[in-house]
């Protein structure tokens, strides 16, 4: 393994680890930052964007996610890649066609130089597998929903070494877990870094994180098996589809409420209204815009948001 | 007995109820809060319930001392900004509160609104959601208040002003900040003082309005409520029918303390 590829979203890791690159997901540097960006609409892109352009992030070529993520990544990438930093623009098929998917993939297997080791796809599935037994003990209360999220949301990248990030899953404590609601989180994860400790804080047990479930809920184990799985990327398609599968989410995993987190200057942020339309359930919505630890007004509405779920009929 | 006490950014409110019954309740600026707990408000005992947990005393206060099985019960349920670091057996947020006050004289409530002096709530009770605008001041008490500062009159008189009005300037800004200099273009341009504080109220009506999902009847509570012209320019700009209950300004310290009679009903 040699040079670290920045991603700006879910890509699959398997293809970036087959192709013997070390993916580093540029959001994952976001919540703890300390840059003040210079010029932002959303501050996940603004931030990954400055990091990189100031030198803080050390990466060697990035990968952008422009068709199915936003077109603020696409503008802040291109600003990164006219600093000098090799990029390659990745596109998620609105329509879920198998064989633009395949023609992507191919085409992000040849910016990073061709597969040359196979037995990867096969590590990231046995490690995916064990990320959903992960999931499932939070769903049956026997892991805290912080923990889980933390493992989760570093599938994207594996934390830049399968091996031993297959020891940090395996060292996740498992606890019988005691709150008083259980709840889903939905839309883009909370910039705020202590976001599900406050929110276990005030007894909500978070037992579906959207788009964490992402990246353990789709994989494959050759090129025709990602494109299979990845064009079904909930994100990046249709929003009924997402909603259809926030649903069956929601049931299987018994919730009592929906947090919809959305973001400053973030086209989901649209969503919501959509979701209030479709999700009969109780949805408190939050939003976030530059990384801070959790506000004391984002606290009162997840406090507001439990008594409310505990005491009213 | 069971004591609400709600501690807001403006105003402190206490209700107390016996056997179901509101037999007293009172309202000081916020700094003032301690007067609520004396003069014969005060309790000087007070019982640890057990299913919230120990009671919290602030050193700050140094009035409430806890007991086992006290002779004289009585359950204090915080609301309001200053919830944690008042008195409290148990402290609750002003969205439960307000939910339980308002269903005290509205039993089919459906949506409330609360009109705060920094913030804004809108609890939907028919699906148990919330909206609170507290990042921008328009629509909140603090943007009367700034209207009433560049008046130089007490914020309390904008509601007879507006009475005396024969026509309403058009305030389009929904920023309070940026309204003021609108309001002065308005006066510049030969509106009167009400005619431009009735502008103000519209404007704040038209920012609230916007919070709200569509229903018929909409319940109006907070201290800001009391200003009549701020009831009939929302009535007149949402189009529902706007319902404000008895003492509007004490309704989430009632509802504080109907959290108290959950916790421990009277016998």
């Amino acid at each position: 393994m040699t040079d670290t590829v920045g991603i700006t979203a879910l890509i699959p890791p398997e293809l970036v680890y087959a192709c013997r690159h070390r993916p580093l997901d540029v959001n994952n540097v976001v919540p703890t930052s300390q840059i003040n960006p210079r010029s932002k609409l959303c501050a996940w892109t603004a931030v990954w964007r400055d990091e990189i352009m100031e030198g803080w992030l050390d990466i060697d070529s990035l990968i952008v996610v422009a068709g199915g993520d936003c077109h603020n990544a696409l503008v802040d990438g291109q600003k990164v890649a006219l600093s000098g930093v090799p990029t390659h623009y990745f596109f998620y098929p609105f329509d879920r066609d198998p064989d633009y998917m395949t023609s992507q993939l191919k085409g992000l297997a040849r910016f990073l130089g061709g597969i040359k080791d196979k037995e990867m796809f096969h590590t990231i599935s046995r490690l995916k597998e064990k990320g959903l037994a992960l999931d499932q003990l939070r769903v049956d209360d026997r892991a805290r929903a912080s923990d889980v999220f933390s493992a989760l949301i570093s599938f994207g990248d594996m934390q830049g070494d399968p091996a031993a990030f297959e020891e940090v899953l395996d060292t996740i404590p498992r606890t019988d877990v005691e709150y008083s609601s259980r709840v889903a989180l939905i839309g883009v994860p909370p910039i705020y870094p202590d976001f599900h400790e406050v929110a276990e804080g005030f007894g909500l047990h978070v037992v579906y994180d959207e788009l964490p479930y992402e990246f353990v809920r789709l994989g494959g184990n050759d090129l025709q098996g990602l494109a299979g799985s990845y064009r079904n990327y909930s994100f990046s398609g249709p929003i009924v589809d997402r909603i259809e599968l926030i649903r069956q989410e929601l049931d299987r995993r018994r919730v009592d409420g929906v947090i919809h987190y959305t973001q400053f200057a973030c086209h989901h942020t649209l969503e919501d209204e959509i979701f209030r339309a479709h999700l009969d359930y109780p949805i408190l919505t939050v939003q976030g815009d530059l990384p801070r630890p959790s506000s004391e007004q984002l606290k009162l509405r997840l406090e507001a948001f439990s008594e409310m779920l505990e005491v009213m009929p | 007995m069971n004591t609400g006490l709600d501690v807001g950014s403006t105003t402190a409110k206490i209700v107390r109820l016996e056997s179901g019954i509101i037999t007293a309740s009172k309202v000081v600026p916020s700094h003032r809060w301690k007067e609520l707990l004396e003069d014969g408000n005060k309790r000087d005992t007070v019982e640890t319930v057990e299913t919230i947990g120990t009671l919290e005393t602030p050193e700050t206060t140094g009035t409430v001392e806890t007991i086992g099985a006290a002779e004289t019960v009585e359950t204090i349920v915080s609301t309001g900004y200053f919830r944690k670091t008042v008195p409290h057996t148990a402290a609750i947020t002003e969205i439960t509160a307000a939910s339980l006050g308002v269903r005290y004289y509205i039993p089919d409530a459906q949506v409330i609104v609360d009109v705060g002096g920094q913030d804004t709530k809108v609890i939907d009770l028919r699906n148990n959601t919330f909206l609170i605008n507290d990042k921008c001041s328009a629509g909140t008490g603090a943007f009367l208040e700034l209207a009433a500062h560049y008046f130089d009159i007490p914020v309390e008189s904008l509601g007879k002003l507006h009475t005396r009005a024969s026509r309403c300037a058009r305030i389009n800004n929904t920023c309070g900040v940026f309204a003021i200099s609108e309001m002065i273009s308005q006066l510049v341009g030969g509106y009167t003082m009400e005619e431009v504080i009735c502008g103000i109220h519209q404007a704040f009506a038209r920012r609230i309005a916007q919070m709200i999902p569509p229903v018929e009847t909409v319940v109006l509570i907070g201290g800001t409520v009391l200003n009549t012209g701020i009831v009939e320019s929302f009535e007149s700009i949402h189009g529902s029918t706007v319902v404000v209950p008895p003492s509007p300004q004490t309704v989430n310290a009632l509802g504080a303390a109907l959290y108290g009679k959950k916790l421990r009903p009277e016998k």
